[in-house]
């Protein structure tokens, strides 16, 4: 549906309240009965007396006239008060008068006088005419009435929507959004006003009146008893989630009638922004007994409009907000981690050297000093390894890792991962057992490089002996590549934790590691699109296994000549 | 880490007279790092010129003709790889930069800038030396001669033939172009781009993966492991090294 709620709310070309619109009935509690409008013959009977009295008076001032004046120009004084009565006591009161009139001119003037009873047959047509001639004329007085009425409340209202308007215009949170609206809908309609916005998750939730909510809520009823029980209750009236949500996903507005707990009517709007529904609007009235004239719902529905406007303008100035602190803490972010990446390597490359100066100088070290300095050296490489470490789990876990995908062999990281390991892996035999058919990958060579490293080097430091192999294996969708051991496995039940920042096979001093070195194979695996799992080897170990997407290789044409 | 001390390797420890000695021009801001270098490769009998800012590492270049130029990419006054961009210009000198772990793409384009080699931070003695050595022993490429020999493959670029433990090798003509041009550059380390662009001429970036297809072949025809290469080394993230 999704009316265009910023025009004017349209006419009523009866000048009557319009029929009730055809509403998406959506539950049980949903009825025509809803919509249905007070009678406008709920007009007081003070009228109805007013009208009698007015015939009755004329019928007074006109006795003396009898013999006077001509009956026909008496008629025309009941059709003046006719008129007069339909401009200013309404439609029923003018049918009233009219058929008074035409009963008082028959009982009081037409002879035989005091008596229903006519005589002559031609005053007959007089009383047709003079019915028929005041009833119309009260129809249409009626009606001009009402027009003008109805224009000089629309005026009123188009004003307040304006003032509405502009005060919203300078709302700065959701809150003053509900503060202003409900204003508005509280002096128009004698009703309450919430705004239900979306989280990020899409759950509706009213919005917290906060430090305005005394001046958007105030006054209108006394029971607001705090309660918070359900996310759309608010001043008795209770809203099921199910239909804000209902609202919210279809952007079409609903109706509702007071439930069988007495709850009081209320109409949900859509808050449809020009992008997107942004939230829902609902508007109860103040108590049971009272309903909300479906005639009104063209102005909600513009109350609406400029709640939603407003509404995502907030949003949008709130995601650029949001955006522009992301940049701002993301340019923080990595030159913090370059600054402290040069920081600390320039001393660790230095201590490296140190150390190696003193083994290699001459005259050669006493064989104490020279197993020191080589301490050193090792250490410090060792700590420049962890820097590496927590530095790419940093940038790994910042989510703003760019890969350098490429579609590659995967043999060659493997043969790479493994002339950087040499020192790692003490001459250890790794096995490798490559399909031929091994098609190529997309992957990061540096990332994927790194895990191999660190997969070899955890095979090397848990299983101290035994055979190290590398496997691969084609899948439909993925190719699943395996490093395996041949050491004492891995804690029963704890294979998913090892992934975990920090976590360690085995609380041992032996051994060294932070336990991030696994961490950063998942982190890397998964921003490549696989995942990786630790298993128990077949025949005692560990199996780590990794998976890569295969995607769709491009094509190798090989020239002429090149077969 | 050793190999560098271990290994007898002819040049300057057989020529032990300073005067003789190459000089090695060393640009780097950190004193602490130029001076281990400078202890180490005056133990190694080279003479060490420093310089702390990419300007007066310029000017050092210029002044001294040194043999073999260490370079750190982080000067504080400016940018490295134009230092190396200004010095290709008219001088040949082998580079060596100083680059940080995971700062591939700082590596490569030093590398496609003119750079010949790099040796990542934190770097032992033995390693500096032994890359120092590599590159002063490189042949320059007029010196280069028809046959060369690595493992037990055997290369006549005269005849372009290759033979592997004396049995006569097929390749193809772009497998043979390649290896031609890894073994013109041997100590050197070529980036994808600098490959493709010699062997598959310019616009060729989009399909590295040739490349690394071709390379694959030519390990699995030449090498004895090829899943681990000991001539045709794979420097991850940047390129290639033939290493003989």
């Amino acid at each position: 549906m999704n009316p265009s709620p910023a025009s004017p709310p349209p006419a009523h070309p009866s000048g009557r309240p319009a029929p009730p619109p055809v509403l998406p009935v959506a539950s049980p509690l949903v009825s025509p009965a809803a919509s249905a409008l007070p009678p406008s013959a709920a007009a007081p009977l003070a009228a109805y007396a007013g009208a009698v009295a007015a015939c009755v008076a004329t019928a007074l001032m006109a006795t003396p006239l009898i013999g006077v004046v001509d009956l026909a120009n008496i008629v025309m004084l009941f059709l003046l008060v006719v008129v007069l009565v339909a401009l200013s006591l309404g439609r029923g009161p003018a049918v009233l008068a009219a058929f008074l009139s035409v009963a008082l001119f028959d009982f009081l003037f037409v002879p035989p006088r005091f008596s229903l009873a006519v005589v002559d047959a031609q005053y007959l047509i007089t009383f047709a005419v003079m019915l028929a001639v005041a009833l119309l004329i009260g129809q249409l007085t009626a009606r001009l009435r009402l027009e003008a009425e109805e224009t000089a409340r629309r005026e009123t209202q188009t004003r307040a929507l304006y003032d509405m308007a502009r005060e919203l215009s300078g709302a700065v949170d959701a809150a003053q959004v509900q503060a202003v609206a409900g204003r508005f809908v509280r002096n128009a309609l004698d009703a309450s006003l919430t705004l239900l916005l979306p989280d990020a998750a899409g759950h509706l939730h009213p919005v917290d009146a906060g430090s305005d909510g005394s001046d958007g809520s105030g006054g209108s009823d006394g029971s607001d008893g705090g309660k918070a029980a359900g996310p759309a209750t608010r001043k008795g009236v209770h809203i099921p989630a199910v239909h804000a949500d209902a609202v919210f996903a279809s952007g079409q507005a609903m109706m509702f009638v007071a439930d069988q707990d007495g709850f009081a009517p209320a109409m949900l709007f859509p808050l449809s922004a020009p992008q997107r529904v942004c939230g829902v609007m609902v508007v109860s009235a103040a108590s049971a007994e009272r309903v909300l004239p479906a005639a009104r719902r063209p102005l909600l529905e513009a109350v609406a409009s400029l709640a939603a406007i407003v509404v995502e303008r907030l949003d949008s100035v709130a995601a650029v907000q949001h955006a522009q602190f992301g940049i701002e803490s993301e340019r923080l972010r990595s030159s913090l981690l370059s600054a402290v990446s040069h920081d600390l390597r320039t001393p660790l490359t230095v201590l490296v050297g140190l150390a190696d100066s003193l083994a290699v100088g001459k005259p050669p070290l006493p064989p104490a000093q020279a197993e020191t300095a080589a301490a050193i050296r090792e250490q410090a490489l060792r700590m420049s390894g962890l820097v590496h470490n927590l530095l790419d789990m940093a940038r790994l876990q910042a989510g703003k890792v760019c890969l350098r995908r490429e579609w590659q062999p995967f043999e060659e990281v493997v043969g790479s991962a493994l002339s950087g390991l040499e020192a790692g892996l003490h001459g250890r035999c790794v096995r490798i057992e490559l399909p031929a058919d091994l098609p190529l990958l997309e992957f990061d060579a540096v990332l994927i490089e790194r895990v191999l490293h660190n997969l070899l080097e955890n095979a090397a430091k848990y299983a101290p002996d035994g055979e190290i192999s590398i496997g691969a294996r084609v899948l439909p969708e993925v190719v699943e590549i395996a490093v395996c051991d041949a050491g004492p496995g891995l804690p029963p039940g704890g294979e998913e934790r090892l992934f975990s920042l920090f976590e360690r096979g085995r609380h041992e001093g032996g051994t060294d590691g932070a336990g991030l070195g696994l961490a950063i194979c998942r982190a890397i695996v998964e921003a490549h699109g696989g995942a990786i799992r630790a298993e128990p080897h077949a025949g005692g170990g560990a199996c780590f296994r990794f998976t890569l997407p295969r995607g769709t290789p491009p094509a190798f044409d090989a020239p002429p000549g090149e077969a | 880490m050793d190999a560098g001390r271990e290994e007898d390797f002819p040049g300057p420890l057989r020529h032990p007279r300073v005067e003789a000695a190459p000089c090695v021009a060393l640009v780097e801001d950190e004193f602490q790092i130029r001076r281990f270098v400078r202890a180490a490769l005056e133990d190694a009998h080279f003479r060490v010129e420093e310089a702390a800012t990419a300007a007066a590492g310029l000017a050092l270049v210029a002044a001294a003709r040194p043999a073999l130029v260490l370079l750190d990419l982080g000067l504080p006054d400016g940018d490295g790889v134009a230092l190396i961009g200004n010095l290709r210009g008219w001088s040949a000198v082998p580079i060596i930069v100083l680059s940080a772990r995971a700062a591939e793409a700082e590596k490569i384009a030093a590398l496609d800038a003119g750079a010949d080699d790099y040796l990542t931070k934190p770097f032992g003695i033995g390693e500096l030396l032994a890359r120092v050595r590599a590159q002063l022993r490189r042949p320059a490429p007029e010196r280069g001669e028809a046959q060369c020999r690595f493992g037990d493959v055997c290369v006549d670029r005269a005849q372009r033939t290759v033979e592997r433990a004396g049995a006569p090798v097929h390749l193809t003509p772009i497998e043979y172009r390649l290896l031609c041009l890894l073994l013109a550059n041997a100590g050197k380390v070529l980036t994808h781009r600098q490959l493709l662009r010699e062997v598959w001429g310019a616009g060729q970036g989009e399909n590295s993966h040739y490349l690394r297809i071709y390379v694959g072949h030519l390990r699995q025809k030449l090498e004895a492991d090829a899943a681990r290469p000991r001539h045709i080394l794979t420097e991850t993230g940047v390129g290639y090294r033939f290493r003989f």
